[in-house]
């Protein structure tokens, strides 16, 4: 709005209601003023949450498009369920990388989980209030640590200790990544439990014990099943950070393209292999393709787990 | 190590920005633009070369990236890049990469290499042959080649890594690397091979002579010390050249910075402060 248009609005008077006079000098009573900027900002929100889902579906489409030329050499089945991945001689099974990325998530969630549930009921219902103050602070900044720095200290610190605890040759391995990505997604996990059992009300809690529960029944009996959905949300977060985490993993795997039959025998992951060779492979290679396709693999298992534990999580709230 | 590395560059890439745009009018009238692309290994060299290449010749600009050696002369053929730097002769056939047709190579520095195995391994000297034996997964333990009775844990580069290639080559005659088993991993980059051979008891890997430290011992290859003074003598094989390859011959200013870059002065100057070895010194 110009000057000249302020200028006006106050030699007339300050007036609520009636019209003013806009910089081109054209009349705009207040009600379509008003309609105007509702209308532009319901626009904006609702271009922006179409950008998401365009950005969404366009790196799945284009990581499909370039993934998919994979196919004109090899064939399907090979991809899927051979575990020889050797580009050097052009054999490419993507099973071992699969299957390793499925049993790390699992074997992280496994051990995070109960962890982190039992972290975040000690947090909201245990502590007293200046440890949960001096706590939470404290997970918040184990979540900005950058990944690599973790996986500095899985191969420096985690590794030998490992291997003096085991007695095993090298201590690289699925049980190695699996323990620096717990420490990982530890904080994300209870902190988001921790503030859905915060949100359960109190008088859940006073119902329970009035009919004569003892603590232990109220928070596994009543609490925890009340932040259900919370917590789930949580774990959706750890998984999805598990996943894709990369750097942190690729120090301590081992990097073999062997299946990962024993907790501490070097294997590899999609991510990890994907940023082991994708700054060596030729351009216009099946190679590529293949890296390509394994990452979009990678999209594919992670909205599939998403989607799943959303359905999950929705048939929980009804019962 | 990597953060490292790339902080150094940045760092590197800045000093370059602010000391070239200082140097207002020499006396060189050389125009042009040079795309540099491909091993990260020799960036450090390629960065101190342009640096000092475009305080000469003001009206030149150099921009140099690294991406993998295998990206040089792949960015070359493509034609982003006008150089392609690379751990080895590209227009030549080697181990696991065809190679590049019409490009030409020129040598810039010698990079020395070296067996190394973490200071737990009483082994002090390896024959070629042992080394095959170690690296292809026939020989799993160390009292099989004079040491203690303890498996052999063998750490190795990636595939499509130069200085694999290099190794592979000069060390183990072309023969292969064994590429599966339970004593056995790969690792990303020269930091994480350094990270793995000082931390890892028995384990046995190959790396740059500048980064070998004292957590870890360098081995003698058929009774053959790694030094810089063996390696010019000709005693010691485990080396390579670094290139700088270009599609057909070089004019203009892409010619004018090889040449600098072969230059005596910047080869016996800045190149040795950066731990390479001078191409003039083998003959």
């Amino acid at each position: 709005m110009s000057t000249s248009a302020s200028d006006g609005q106050l030699a007339t008077g300050y007036e609520l209601g009636k019209s003013i006079k806009a910089g081109s000098g054209k009349t705009l009573d207040r009600k379509n003023r008003l309609l105007f900027y509702n209308r532009t900002f319901k626009v904006i929100c609702i271009f922006s949450a179409a950008f998401v889902c365009l950005i969404l579906f366009s790196i799945l489409f284009f990581m499909f498009q370039t993934g998919v030329l994979t196919f004109k050499e090899v064939s399907l089945t090979t991809f899927f369920f051979s575990t020889d991945w050797s580009p050097e001689t052009d054999s490419f099974g993507a099973l071992v990388f699969i299957f390793g990325t499925l049993a790390l998530t699992f074997l992280t969630l496994l051990i995070s989980v109960p962890f982190s549930i039992f972290i975040a009921v000690f947090l909201a219902e245990i502590a007293p209030k200046w440890l949960r103050n001096f706590l939470r602070p404290i997970l918040d900044i184990l979540v900005g640590i950058p990944s690599v720095v973790y996986g500095f200290l899985g191969l420096t610190m985690l590794i030998p200790l490992l291997r003096d605890v085991t007695g095993t040759n090298m201590g690289d391995g699925l049980l190695a990544a699996a323990l620096v990505l717990t420490i990982m997604v530890l904080p994300t996990i209870s902190r988001i439990s921790d503030d859905s059992i915060s949100a359960v009300p109190g008088k859940y809690r006073e119902a329970s014990y009035a009919l004569g529960s003892t603590r232990f029944q109220t928070i596994f009996k009543v609490v925890i099943p009340a932040a259900r959905s919370g917590i789930m949300y949580g774990v959706i977060l750890g998984m999805a950070r598990a996943i894709g985490e990369t750097m942190a993993v690729v120090m301590v795997i081992g990097n073999t393209p062997q299946i990962a039959d024993a907790l501490f025998k070097p294997t590899s992951v999609l991510t990890s292999n994907i940023v082991m060779q994708i700054p060596n492979v030729p351009f216009d290679s099946t190679w590529n393709y293949a890296l390509y396709m394994m990452g979009f693999i990678l999209l594919v298992i992670s909205l599939l787990m998403i989607i799943i534990v959303r359905l999950f999580q929705r048939k929980g709230a009804n019962v | 190590m990597k953060w490292f590395k790339q902080l150094s560059i940045a760092a590197m890439a800045i000093a370059l920005i602010t000391t070239s745009s200082s140097v207002v009018g020499a006396a060189s009238s050389l125009k042009g633009k040079i795309v540099i692309n491909g091993s990260s290994a020799l960036l450090p060299l390629t960065l101190q070369a342009a640096n000092e290449f475009k305080k000469l010749n003001p009206k030149v600009k150099i921009s140099a990236s690294a991406a993998g050696s295998i990206t040089g002369p792949q960015s070359v053929r493509k034609g982003i890049a006008d150089i392609g730097a690379v751990d080895w002769d590209a227009s030549q056939d080697v181990p696991g990469f065809k190679k590049f047709d019409g490009q030409v190579a020129h040598k810039v520095a010698i990079i020395p290499f070296a067996a190394v195995t973490n200071s737990n391994v009483k082994v002090d000297n390896l024959t070629t042959k042992q080394l095959q034996d170690i690296f292809s997964g026939k020989v799993t333990n160390w009292k099989d080649v004079g040491g203690s009775d303890a498996d052999i844990i063998v750490v190795n580069r990636a595939f499509g890594s130069g200085t694999r290639v290099n190794f592979q080559m000069k060390a183990l005659d072309g023969s292969e690397f064994m590429s599966k088993g339970s004593n056995y991993k790969e690792v990303k980059s020269s930091g994480d091979m350094k990270t793995a051979i000082e931390t890892t008891p028995n384990a046995i890997g190959y790396i740059d002579l500048v980064y070998v430290t004292s957590k870890m011992k360098a081995m003698q290859i058929n009774g053959v010390a790694p030094t810089e003074a063996n390696i010019i003598k000709g005693t010691y094989k485990v080396w390579g050249y670094g290139y700088f390859m270009t599609k057909g011959k070089p004019d203009g200013a892409t010619k004018a910075f090889i040449e600098y870059i072969q230059s005596t002065k910047f080869q016996n100057g800045s190149l040795k402060k950066l731990k390479f070895i001078p191409i003039s010194a083998i003959k």
